[in-house]
């Protein structure tokens, strides 16, 4: 199959499973005891029946369930996700304005996971029996073992109660806001740093242990031995064609965990107040803005869909095992 | 004569065979790190059960001061804000904590396994369209969906098992599928096949049960995380509050943090401990699991 | 000439005097004050909205007629005079001169008439101006307000965030004032300071209003209001000096330890008008709860001592009854239930609820609406265990849950937090009036409590302006209230206001805590 064709299938394939999503979360949402109406009647300091009628019929809830569904799936298909009671905007323009921040830390961590997670799994993997090694060990344990918020938690204890080094949370100092970029750059790094290394601190584990056992099982094959025999320098065998073979489970890995990465994401955007997704997502939760919740669903599942084709044919790029296919 | 007899004797030694539980067993017992992780596990089981029999204090009541730290007036863990026992707290907290994680993976597991199971053994279209269901919900965000369900249907311990278990059952479907399309190519069960026997006698008695290590495995897995999960939930406040669960006493000292610290601190160590344990079980398990390593 | 010289000498001395001094205390015009508000406002517009979180804000953005000192004395704002004529029935106001909304358009006694209606049509608190029959506005700069009954908490309700001065110019044009875009974007407001950018979940950012009319006010260039949810967030930021002021500060953890920074200034002091009361709210139509014996041996277990002490961190002062105790109202005489388990079981044995095998009379359920309520909610479980009543405590995802649940009569018990808002008309009254009882509506009289004489006294006390009658008729109430117990008053939220000693002068000069005009606060 060619290239193209296979990115169409799985395009196409990603748009069912959206359209699914969508049907999923209006459903669920729709049977849910409650309404929008309640959550706006809530916030307004209360109403009475009249006014309930009036917002149901404001906001189109006294229509049929399917003429319901049938005109949320037509606004989402052209990327209008409803409006937000609570925030007063489009959820779409409330999204993409928290959007930018839950990226920076998402992919800020996963760097910093994956290249000293892959530098320490392959140190492990040279020196099977050093120090290196058993830290790997532990490390990948802490990092599977140790909730998330915990490890935020520990963190600002340590950094910002004992020896205060970084700030408690936000994620910029809100008198920068006519700064210059580059020094208003400088303050969110500053800010980023404690919950970058919380997020990051649960796949490094993971990752170094992946390398690791990847780099071994590729160390102990024919190619290898067949390179080695061909009288190839170490390092060259190493790094060249050792390291290079064992990427392919990392990224394939990578791309699975992205789903439990966001996740992550809104633990620790809690903990440090980042304003992120994760944050809108609790808020949202918290105050009933039903078209929100199900913008951020939607959305977050768009992302993993695309990230998992991504993934797909990062993989077929790079592994030529896949290929062959 | 006694040199055949003695052979014979050998090479009945080396006839017997034995089940790959017993192998499985062997293995695990030779690691370390693994045995120590049972070991870690038991205790921890023993505080949760058996612990309140020796310490019966109520870990609702107000007994003493809010805030009073470890090891100060007869208080080994101290007491939290509304002066409550934590110890009390981490010992009945402990049986909540883990009673979840071994439902909703129970939960997990019967939906995956079924799942898994269907489509490995009919494979064709029902494969494709379990798989094709599967991909569905490993593609939803696990923990905002879960949010969204204990937030809708209110914060009960029903609805958080099933919040959990309803999110986390893909890994053991792919698992299970995999496992029976392995076996379903033996030769045991093309045998049973070519006999009359039907098809869910072969699926759950025939086939399940040599598909199961690394379900086992991957189960062992969902307990962790499940207790991970529960946590994450409380600590984002979707707890039921007339439970005392781990999560449920870091979330509720959340607003507390800088004070008493300790009260946040102990509760996710219990729940570290308890996680580390697990895995180390499940590594184990896993270990002794695969034929590689086996031969070093 | 001695003395002559001698009196120099002394006029020179006492004007340097005071100039020094002077000087010393002398506000500076200048700087951007930053600091935080709670949650993230529905929008900016106060006339629309009740709640401090859009209160605070709101107040900077727009003006009202009048605005109050630390000693409940009204002081002139867009008013610079006004008059209560002699039966009480008619109230003339004077607008200053050359004031102008943020768009130079003039601020005339039209926009106090729309102004009056929009609030009366659409702000929750019916009571502050039902009894208005008409605005009349005899010239741009007089309004005349037609009363149907005297009516005491007008001048009250004509301050801070009660009577939000808005354009007619801008939100007469049809649209429903309250989903108005003005309300969050291009505000157009008439207060001292103007709208940069409002980024829910951050910031607002608010501006010199350069047209103020109020001459050479505000100090402040800019003021930064950072929303931060998380106590211990803005406690560590006030700390850093990344905040230099919060307002409706009430962790009582946080209270104690930020009063312990030797450069914070942590007073309780300007809250008395917001009046906020906490207690425990009974469905007096449930049916345990529909007998009084039931609601007075609950009153005689819960322990106001130890909840003011141990949870409140002796932060917060007790409040006996529904009126707060910084009111000129609030009656202390009252029965205080004070804390007695042998007695709360006894009324219960008496009144035919025994104990099971279990130890257990019968179950109630207790609800919260927001997470700071929960230790209260949770500490009437085994409080209220030791008296044989078996609590569970229900928790609401979410405030509209709660809401919808209190307000449709969906419940046993729950812990509440009710604002007087100055007069007892406007905050009081609807909690025990029975024209109040109105499904789907929190914050009305969700306890379903009807007692005749009550609403006689509440109608008498809301029609009169003389003090000592009214003074009179409270206290009555009062008793009654102990006595009947539709709720029981736990204590008055220990509402503080925190700002850095160093860098912030004149931060709290009002009654109404941080949602009044910050026009005079200046940076050191």
């Amino acid at each position: 199959m060619g290239f193209g064709q296979i990115l169409a299938k799985r395009v196409g394939y990603g748009l069912v499973l959206l359209i699914a999503v969508v049907v999923l979360n209006f459903t669920l949402i729709t049977i849910a005891p409650g309404d929008v109406a309640d959550a706006i009647a809530g916030d307004m300091g209360g109403a009475d029946a009249s006014v309930l009628v009036e917002i149901r019929q404001r906001y189109g809830l006294d229509q049929p369930f399917m003429s319901q569904l049938w005109r949320y799936l037509s606004s989402v298909a052209v990327m209008d996700l409803g409006y937000s009671y609570f925030y007063n905007t489009s959820v779409t323009e409330l999204i993409l304005q928290r959007l930018p921040a839950t990226l920076l830390l998402i992919f800020s961590s996963q760097i910093l996971a994956i290249s000293v997670g892959v530098l320490l799994g392959v140190m492990a993997a040279r020196k099977p029996n050093s120090l290196v090694n058993l830290c790997v060990t532990f490390l990948s344990l802490f990092g599977f073992a140790a909730p998330v918020f915990w490890t935020g938690i520990l963190l600002i204890i340590l950094f910002v109660s004992v020896h205060p080094v970084f700030p408690v949370g936000g994620m910029m100092n809100a008198a920068l806001i006519d700064a210059s970029f580059f020094e208003q750059s400088i303050n969110i790094a500053y800010h980023l740093v404690l919950p970058m290394v919380t997020l990051a601190s649960i796949y490094l584990a993971l990752y170094s242990r992946l390398t690791r056992a990847s780099m071994q099982e590729v160390l102990g094959s024919d190619y290898i031995r067949t390179a080695r025999a061909k009288g190839l320098r170490e390092n060259k065998v190493f790094y060249k064609h050792a390291l290079k073979n064992s990427l392919g489970p990392l990224v394939t890995v990578a791309g699975l965990q992205f789903s439990a990465v966001m996740s992550g994401a809104v633990v620790v955007e809690a903990v440090f107040n980042w304003p992120g997704l994760g944050t809108l997502a609790l808020q949202a939760i918290l105050a009933r803005d039903t078209p929100t919740i199900m913008g951020i669903l939607f959305f977050s599942s768009l992302v993993v869909i695309v990230v998992n084709i991504f993934t797909d044919l990062v993989l077929r790029m790079i592994d030529p095992r896949i290929r062959a296919e | 004569m006694t040199d055949t007899a003695h052979t014979t004797e050998l090479k009945d030694e080396n006839v017997v065979a034995t089940s790959p539980w017993r192998e499985m067993a062997t293995m695990f017992v030779r690691n370390y790190a693994a045995v120590a992780g049972l070991v870690l596990l038991t205790l921890i089981i023993l505080f949760a059960f058996v612990g309140p029999l020796i310490h019966p204090v109520d870990p609702f009541e107000m007994v003493w001061a809010p805030f009073t730290t470890p090891m100060q007036d007869g208080f080994i863990l101290g007491t939290d804000y509304l002066g409550r026992d934590i110890l009390a707290a981490m010992m009945v907290g402990g049986q909540v904590s883990m009673a979840i994680g071994l439902s909703a993976a129970l939960v997990s597991v019967t939906i995956g396994v079924s799942v898994g199971a269907f489509a490995g053994y009919y494979g064709g279209l029902i494969e494709e369209l379990l798989m094709r269901f599967t991909e569905f919900f490993q593609v939803l965000p696990t923990l905002l969906f879960s949010m969204v369900i204990v937030a809708l249907f209110g914060a009960s311990l029903l609805t958080v098992t099933l919040a959990i278990g309803v999110v986390s059952w893909t890994a053991v479907a792919r698992v299970t599928r995999s496992e029976f399309l392995r076996i379903r190519e033996m030769e045991y069960v093309a045998a049973a096949r070519s006999g009359s026997a039907r098809d869910l006698y072969l699926i759950f008695n025939v086939i399940l049960p040599n598909a199961l290590p690394p379900i086992v495995v991957q189960a062992n897995l969902m307990v962790g995380s499940a207790i991970l999960f529960e946590a994450a939930l409380s600590f984002l406040g979707l707890s039921d509050p007339n439970v005392i669960s781990w999560g449920q006493v870091i979330g509720s000292n959340r607003p507390y943090i800088l004070d008493a610290g300790f009260a946040v601190a102990i509760p996710g160590f219990a729940i570290f401990l308890t996680v580390l344990a697990i895995s180390l079980v499940g590594d184990g398990l896993n270990d002794a699991l695969n034929p590689k390593l086996r031969q070093r | 000439m001695k003395l002559a010289f001698k009196s120099l000498f002394a006029a020179t001395a006492v004007a340097a005097l005071m100039a020094t001094s002077a000087t010393a205390d002398e506000p500076k015009t200048g700087g951007t004050l930053t600091m935080a508000i709670q949650q993230t406002p529905r929008h900016l517009n106060p006339a629309v909205q009740s709640g401090t979180a859009t209160g605070v804000p709101g107040t900077q953005l727009f003006a009202s007629l009048l605005r109050y000192d630390e000693g409940w004395e009204p002081q002139p704002y867009l008013a610079e005079s006004w008059d209560v004529s002699a039966d009480g029935l008619s109230v003339t106001v004077n607008l200053v001169k050359d004031a102008v909304f943020h768009d130079g358009v003039p601020i005339t006694s039209e926009d106090v008439a729309f102004s009056i209606d929009t609030v009366k049509a659409n702000h929750p608190f019916k009571s502050m101006f039902a009894p208005v029959t008409e605005v009349a506005t005899p010239d741009a700069h007089t309004a005349v307000i037609k009363l149907s009954k005297p009516h005491p908490a007008l001048l009250l309700a004509m301050s801070s965030q009660l009577l939000a001065i808005i354009p007619k110019h801008v939100y007469g044009d049809g649209q429903d004032p309250k989903t108005h875009p003005a309300n969050s974007e291009n505000v157009v407001g008439s207060g001292p300071f103007k709208l940069v950018e409002f980024k829910k979940g951050e910031h607002v950012i608010l501006e010199r209003n350069e047209n103020y009319f109020m001459d050479g006010l505000p100090y402040l260039d800019r003021i930064v209001m950072r929303i931060m949810p998380d106590d211990s967030t803005r406690a560590i930021a006030l700390e850093s000096g990344e905040l230099q002021m919060s307002g409706f500060e009430s962790s009582p953890r946080n209270i104690v330890r930020l009063k312990k920074n030797a450069d914070l200034k942590v007073s309780n002091a300007g809250y008395a008008a917001i009046g906020p009361v906490n207690w425990l709210a009974f469905n007096t139509k449930a049916e345990k709860l529909s007998d009084p014996m039931v609601r007075k041996a609950i009153a005689y277990a819960v322990d106001r001592e130890f909840i003011n002490k141990a949870l409140n961190m002796g932060t917060a002062p007790t409040a006996l009854t529904g009126i707060h105790p910084g009111s000129p109202f609030y009656d202390e005489t009252v029965e205080a239930y004070d804390v007695d388990l042998a007695k709360a079981n006894q009324l219960l044995d008496a009144a035919g609820y025994n104990k099971g095998s279990d130890g257990m009379r019968f179950g109630l359920s207790i609800d919260y609406g927001w997470p700071a309520m929960k230790p209260y909610a949770e500490y009437m479980k085994p409080q209220l265990k030791k008296i044989g009543i078996d609590v569970t405590v229900r928790s609401s995802a979410d405030f509209p849950t709660w809401a919808k649940r209190i307000s449709t009569w969906d419940f046993d018990m729950t812990m509440d937090n009710v604002f007087n808002w100055g007069d007892p008309v406007i905050g009081v009254h609807r909690t025990y009036s029975s024209d109040n009882i109105k499904e789907g509506v929190i914050w009305s009289n969700t306890q379903q409590y009807s007692n005749d004489r009550v609403d006689a006294i509440m109608e008498e006390a809301g029609a009169t302006n003389d003090p000592a009658k009214r003074t009179a008729l409270y206290a009555e109430l009062q008793q009654i209230l102990a006595d009947e117990l539709p709720l029981y008053p736990i204590f008055a939220s220990p509402y503080h206001t925190v700002s850095s000693i160093s860098a912030v002068g004149n931060a709290s000069d009002s009654i109404w805590g941080t949602s009044t005009p910050l026009d005079r606060v200046y940076l050191k």
